[in-house]
């Protein structure tokens, strides 16, 4: 130490370039070293306040006291403290109960309203898509239904409308089971001029004792002013232990 | 010998020298850059919605992607004739045996014309757990733009693309676990 002082004197005093050199250098570490370890007194002072602050929250539910954010901890209807045990820990935790919670039920209703504005917005927006792209006078819309389902797994639906494919559609095992609870499936969703047309439905899955199974039902139906409706719908025939599909015509 | 400081045309021949070396490492620099990019290009689908599909599988029943929104689904794309996609398979199939329960899905979706050879797959002895889905009409490989095999998409549980991987090696499948802990903590 006396030599790195003694350099360091000689440096100061203007002994050389070296000297000078050395005290710089000298000079910077000291800098360095006093940073460093007021940047490690730093960081120790925060952990130690965040260690009270995390441990608030985690004494919190040993008191059994209702959180600050629900409606029943709020100025107007809280209930006063249980305990004098309960304050008193509350109190070595920091004490965030003290300060009064702000009422945040206005807010929240402010939030729920604009996000059913949101929700409602949405949905005229849908309808009004609907009716742009499919206008009612040429609206044609094919539903699928189904009962029973002893005798045929759906796996598949293929639709030709005046022999033209329109939809080839994949039913998942959830789809189907939606569609053995009672849902119905809106299958398609197009635009056909008024006139004659007609509807080909091809059905693939699996039929009686697992084997695979492929049915068609066909439908000739008129177009005329105003939204048409086809079902097709798959139901069990008992007597003949088939299914049976056929395709109905909403007027 | 002493170094004496070069002067008039000893100093202009070393600045020229030096402006030809930076001259070439900055040419060098620029062509790895665009070979760089040229090796990976950005993919289209990244941090947008992945394209709903719905295709039969090998075995089991038909898959939809949208019915698994609320999961990581890792789809691959393979074919039977590449050999990097077979061990891929099984490094997914590792994968998917470690994280299943923390919501992680996988699907093979094959993109060979003959599906004879994936059928046989399936069915063998290196058989995965997960299903392995066809697309004989190539419908889903469009959409997703597969230009080299095996290549895996990665889509995070809200259904966005977040990661893709164009080839196989040990380094991408460390890359590729890395990427795949990431969607699932989040």
């Amino acid at each position: 130490m006396n030599h790195f002082v003694r350099r360091l004197s000689f440096g100061a005093a203007g002994e050389g370039p070296t000297g000078s050199l050395v005290a710089r250098l000298a000079v910077v570490v000291l800098g360095l070293a006093l940073g460093a370890s007021l940047a490690m007194a730093q960081n120790t002072a925060p952990r130690g306040t965040n260690a009270t602050k995390t441990a608030a929250p985690a004494a919190a539910p040993a008191n059994a006291a209702p959180p600050a954010s629900t409606p029943a901890a709020s100025p107007t209807t809280a209930p006063p403290p249980a305990s004098d045990s309960a304050a008193a820990a509350s109190a070595d935790t920091g004490a965030p109960a003290e300060t009064p919670a702000p009422d945040t039920r206005g807010l929240d209703q402010e939030v729920q309203s604009l996000k059913k504005d949101v929700v409602d917005l949405n949905r005229d927006l849908f309808v009004l898509e609907e009716e742009l792209l499919f206008p009612a006078n040429t609206q044609v819309a094919v539903f699928l239904s189904m009962d029973v389902g002893d005798f045929f797994a759906l796996d598949s639906v293929q639709l030709k409308i005046d022999q033209k494919e329109v939809i080839n559609y994949l039913y998942t095992p959830r789809e189907v089971e939606a569609l053995l609870r009672g849902g119905v499936h809106r299958l398609y969703l197009g635009n056909l001029k008024v006139g004659k047309h007609e509807l080909v439905a091809f059905f693939s899955g699996k039929g009686p004792n697992e084997r695979d199974y492929k049915r068609g039902a066909n439908l000739t139906f008129e177009k005329g002013i105003g939204a048409k409706y086809l079902e097709l719908k798959i139901n069990d025939r008992q007597r003949k232990q088939q299914p049976e599909f056929e395709i109905k015509d909403w007027e | 010998m002493s170094l004496q400081r070069p002067k008039g045309p000893v100093l202009r021949r070393v600045c020229l020298r030096l402006r030809c070396v930076s001259t070439a490492v900055a040419v060098l620099a620029a062509l790895g850059a665009g070979m760089s990019s040229l090796a990976q290009p950005e993919y289209f689908l990244i941090g947008h919605e992945a394209p709903d599909f719905a295709l039969h599988a090998v075995v089991g029943s038909n898959v939809r992607l949208s019915e698994h929104r609320g999961d990581v689904v890792v789809l691959s794309f393979w074919s039977s004739r590449c050999s990097p996609c077979r061990t891929q398979l099984a490094a997914l199939d590792r994968s998917l045996a470690t994280y299943r329960s923390a919501g992680l899905q996988v699907y093979g979706i094959n993109v060979d014309d003959d599906q004879t050879r994936a059928i046989e797959f399936a069915h063998g002895g290196q058989a995965v757990t997960f299903a392995l889905l066809l697309d004989p009409q190539k419908t889903v490989s469009r959409h997703y733009q597969v230009d080299n095999l095996p290549m895996t998409v990665l889509i995070d549980r809200n259904g966005i693309v977040r990661y893709v991987l164009r080839d196989y090696s040990a380094k991408s499948e460390d890359l590729y676990l890395r990427q795949l802990r990431t969607l699932l903590n989040e």
